[in-house]
């Protein structure tokens, strides 16, 4: 019965995914650009070298990419839903009211598991062959916090987007900004390391707040 | 008769502000009633509480026998839903629109909703985001004539609709639900509709009190308006409960009641109003709304 809500998130995101995916995979390639045009200029012995005495990694120009990727999602996701009050369309479906919405929750953090899939495959299959494990180990666990922030962007705005109040929505912008915030304390390759289980929790912990939202929803709170 | 709607006690406001208190009313199955009233009366709270985005603050509806607020949810199969200014899934063409609902509703009839998409002329392809209120409105209306269900709940229907669709929304309507014995609660702003359209008003004052429920016929047949002359700088009076809402203008009164003229006459008469030239006229369901709530 939730198949059908799969196919109307699809009609909304499909333009939109194929932009992020675009955009993801040329950001990546960039970063693996630099790495190559070292190589190709320095040799790779220089390569190892600055990454181990300067913590360069050289794809941290894709450091925002997943976190504005899911901000831009739950914004084609639900900004939708909220114009014109439709979200009563879809909660007037026959089926129950949470499993839709997280049907739509469930979705969206597909979209964005493939786009880290797709993301950290491409600078495996590359890094393996220039790197060694160590090296490749150390750029793919710092590039991990980004796509964490990328997940919990896309919750919290999928929480500030359904919230049905202006006031409360503004409050909503603001924990979020303070939430994401945490992922982007420090440059440091791998600082997170000893704190990204904890971030995953936290990250899977915040299903719950579009939830609220949706509730809010539905009892009527309104401007 | 059986309900289908029953709403009990219902008690709401929006922050302090009242918008009914202990309103109690039903929808027999198988009847078409108009909620009327002047804007802020509460229509679309009603609405939105039936439709169970809104929790009243106190009182309780009942869809066919279960509570609104906890309805199972294989319920809603049997509730079509049109949203204040026809709202549907823009971003999807009417080929993918039927193609999503249909797979929710066992009683799906796609040919009713491709009757209607014929009708407008428009491709499969067509984006509902391109489509004028009136070619979208068709859309709603076939995607729940399409859905078959047995309680239709309609929110200001005719709201953007020039007279060409607004006729043709309401005949369709009609003809479905006679056809096959459904219930509709509906409200709109264009009174004129309404009449062509439902078997039952109900209409509702500030304060959610109910001015009228019954039949149209009924109402139309026992609801007259009187007009009068009386003598200069005459001030107008309280003509008592049974006159609705006497006006004056120059030296004309003008007031409502649910009686004939013999009666009307001998009512002035006991009222000793210096009244001369009573005159007593049938109601349109529209000066039967102004007749009860007033103009102001």
């Amino acid at each position: 019965m939730l198949k059908p809500i799969i196919y109307k998130e699809w009609i909304k995101t499909r333009w939109y995914l194929i932009l992020a995916l675009l955009v993801s995979i040329g950001f990546t390639a960039y970063g693996l650009l630099k790495i190559e045009r070292v190589i190709d200029l320095m040799g790779a012995v220089h390569l190892w070298q600055i990454m181990l005495e300067r913590d360069a990694i050289f794809i941290d120009s894709q450091s925002y990419i997943p976190l504005l990727i899911g901000i831009g999602l739950a914004i084609v996701q639900f900004v939708p839903e909220m114009m014109q009050s439709r979200l009563k369309l879809t909660l007037h479906l026959p089926c129950n009211q949470f499993a839709i919405i997280g049907t739509m929750l469930a979705y969206g953090l597909m979209v964005m598991l493939i786009l880290a899939v797709a993301n950290f495959a491409i600078m495996l299959v590359y890094m393996t062959n220039v790197f060694a494990v160590e090296l490749t180990r150390h750029v793919l666990l710092t590039a991990i916090t980004w796509y964490v922030a990328g997940f919990t962007a896309y919750l919290l705005t999928s929480w500030v987007c359904l919230e049905p109040t202006w006031k409360r929505r503004i409050f909503n912008i603001i924990l979020s900004v303070c939430g994401l915030s945490v992922f982007f304390q420090s440059t440091v390759p791998e600082a997170y390391n000893g704190f990204i289980v904890v971030l995953v929790i936290y990250t899977i912990l915040l299903v719950f707040l579009p939830m609220l939202s949706v509730h809010r929803f539905k009892t009527g709170h309104q401007d | 008769m059986e309900s289908v709607i029953s709403c009990r006690n219902l008690t709401h406001y929006y922050g302090k502000r009242l918008i009914y208190e202990n309103l109690s009313f039903e929808v027999p199955k198988g009847r078409i009633l108009g909620l009327l009233g002047k804007n802020g009366t509460g229509k679309t709270t009603t609405i939105n509480i039936l439709s169970g985005y809104l929790k009243p603050r106190s009182g309780e509806c009942l869809i066919f026998g279960e509570n609104v607020q906890n309805m199972h949810p294989a319920l809603r199969k049997d509730i079509g839903l049109l949203i204040e200014g026809h709202v549907q899934y823009t971003f999807m063409n009417i080929a993918q629109v039927e193609k999503f609902y249909s797979q929710f509703y066992p009683k799906w009839n796609r040919d009713v909703y491709y009757e209607l998409m014929r009708k407008l002329k428009v491709a499969p392809g067509q984006r509902i985001s391109r489509m004028s209120c009136g070619q979208r409105s068709q859309v709603t209306l076939g995607l729940i004539l399409a859905q078959n269900p047995e309680l239709l709940i309609l929110d200001d229907f005719s709201l953007g609709l020039d007279p060409g669709y607004r006729r043709l929304f309401i005949e369709y309507l009609y003809d479905y639900a006679k056809a096959e014995n459904k219930t509709v609660f509906l409200t709109s702003h264009i009174i004129q509709d309404m009449e062509r359209l439902i078997d039952d008003c109900m209409m509702l004052d500030y304060g959610g009190k109910i001015l009228t429920q019954q039949p149209v016929e009924k109402l139309l047949n026992e609801f007259k308006r009187f007009t009068f002359k009386v003598p200069e700088r005459y001030e107008l009076q309280d003509f008592g409960k049974e006159f609705y809402n006497p006006s004056l203008l120059r030296n004309n009164v003008e007031t409502f009641g649910f009686f004939d003229k013999n009666d009307a006459e001998q009512k002035l008469k006991q009222l000793q109003v210096p009244f001369s030239d009573l005159k007593c006229e049938s109601l349109n369901l529209e000066d039967a709304f102004i007749g009860l709530t007033g103009k102001y």
